[in-house]
């Protein structure tokens, strides 16, 4: 009798000893992606340190702009592998935080978050990128505000309006400082343009947007 | 006895404490059940669909999942094609308008993005984004 309680404690004992526990390398990854890079790449490397096999449940992103993929389906004992995390940068600017929602069978730690980071750098800072006029307003001038980022130097820009209602004017302002004056010939119609900025020297474009809108409805 | 089973619980109480703590206050700025948009920003889809032909529909979901189905009438407007799809969307746009960003579901992020950059950077006033995104309109409709 007291051979077989202590055979069914230790049968308890090891089997509660057994685990699969997957070991992140790091689950926060932090990209620097250069100005013209299409799309950031994050590795999430993991180690099976368990002594079970962990299978993948599900890997899902935050963001239609980020797509996760694993190498394989379950990991031995002792298995290493990564998850590889696309993100897309597109038209995106500034600081972007996505993450990648990791379901396993670990009874443990059964969902992991690993965060990707992207720091995406801004060549040029536009306030505002887009500018209006009622139609009847006066046709003055309008300001939009241009800054290079920071660790970019731009020493001239190149404006132009897709438009020939729209008159547009360059001004530098400050060491990387500009101003563009915008004004339409007349208000008295709806009408638009994009207004394209080329820093000197820089292959990316930018945009700005003009244009006369209704006049307001009378209540 | 009794005092030993007290102090013990009490104890067990302190350490299970602990960890909350220390969780309030590395976390103070993200507090999780409160969300990045404010209230005033937000709008459920009976509110949005009260403003009828007042509002504009943008849709901030991938070009696929535009080009499957969308809100009758809604612009396509995301991140992947900002500066192709901003023109098209400011086209349509008029002061009068409220603007109203949806994505695919409560947790997606896109629409606050889309949001903020036609706040912050275009500048324009009464952007809304909706409560529970494309779902929650497919579920309410």
């Amino acid at each position: 009798m007291r051979t077989r309680i202590l055979t069914f404690t230790l049968s308890i004992v090891i089997c509660a000893a057994m685990h699969a526990e997957l070991k992140w390398e790091q689950t926060t990854v932090e990209l620097h992606p250069a100005a013209t890079d299409k799309e950031a790449v994050g590795h999430f490397k993991y180690q099976n340190i368990g002594d079970k096999s962990v299978r993948f449940k599900s890997v899902h992103t935050s963001c239609g702009c980020t797509a996760a993929q694993t190498q394989k389906d379950e990991v031995p004992p002792g298995g290493k592998g990564e998850i590889t995390a696309t993100f897309k940068i597109g038209d995106r600017t500034g600081t972007q935080v996505k993450t990648v929602t990791v379901d396993t069978d670990d009874p443990v730690n059964a969902t992991t978050v690993l965060t990707l980071k992207a720091v995406i750098p801004q060549e040029l800072e536009i306030n505002p990128t887009f500018v209006f006029w009622r139609q009847g307003d006066a046709a003055t001038p309008k300001t939009i505000a241009i800054r290079a980022g920071k660790d970019f130097s731009v020493k001239q820009l190149k404006v132009t309006s897709s438009s020939r209602d729209f008159e547009t004017k360059v001004e530098q302002t400050g060491n990387g400082q500009f101003k563009i004056d915008v004004q339409p010939h007349e208000t008295s119609r709806n009408m638009a343009a994009t207004l394209t900025i080329q820093p000197e020297g820089s292959p990316k474009t930018f945009y700005a947007l003009a244009r006369v809108t209704n006049a307001p409805a009378i209540q | 006895m009794k005092f030993s089973l007290v102090r013990q619980a009490l104890i067990l109480f302190a350490l299970a404490l602990l960890p909350g703590i220390g969780q309030a206050i590395y976390f103070r700025d993200k507090v999780s059940w409160e969300s990045p948009v404010p209230a005033s920003e937000m709008v459920t889809v009976a509110q949005a669909r009260a403003w009828g032909g007042n509002a504009i529909w943008i849709d901030a979901r991938p070009d696929v999942e535009f080009e499957r189905e969308h809100v009758p009438g809604a612009v396509l407007l995301n991140e992947d094609r900002w500066n192709e799809l901003l023109p098209q969307f400011l086209a349509t746009w008029s002061p009068e308008k409220r603007v109203v960003v949806y994505c695919s579901s409560q947790s997606c992020n896109a629409s606050r993005e889309v949001a903020r950059r036609l706040r912050d950077e275009a500048q324009l006033k009464n952007v809304f984004v909706l409560q529970g995104g494309w779902e929650e309109w497919l579920e309410k409709k």
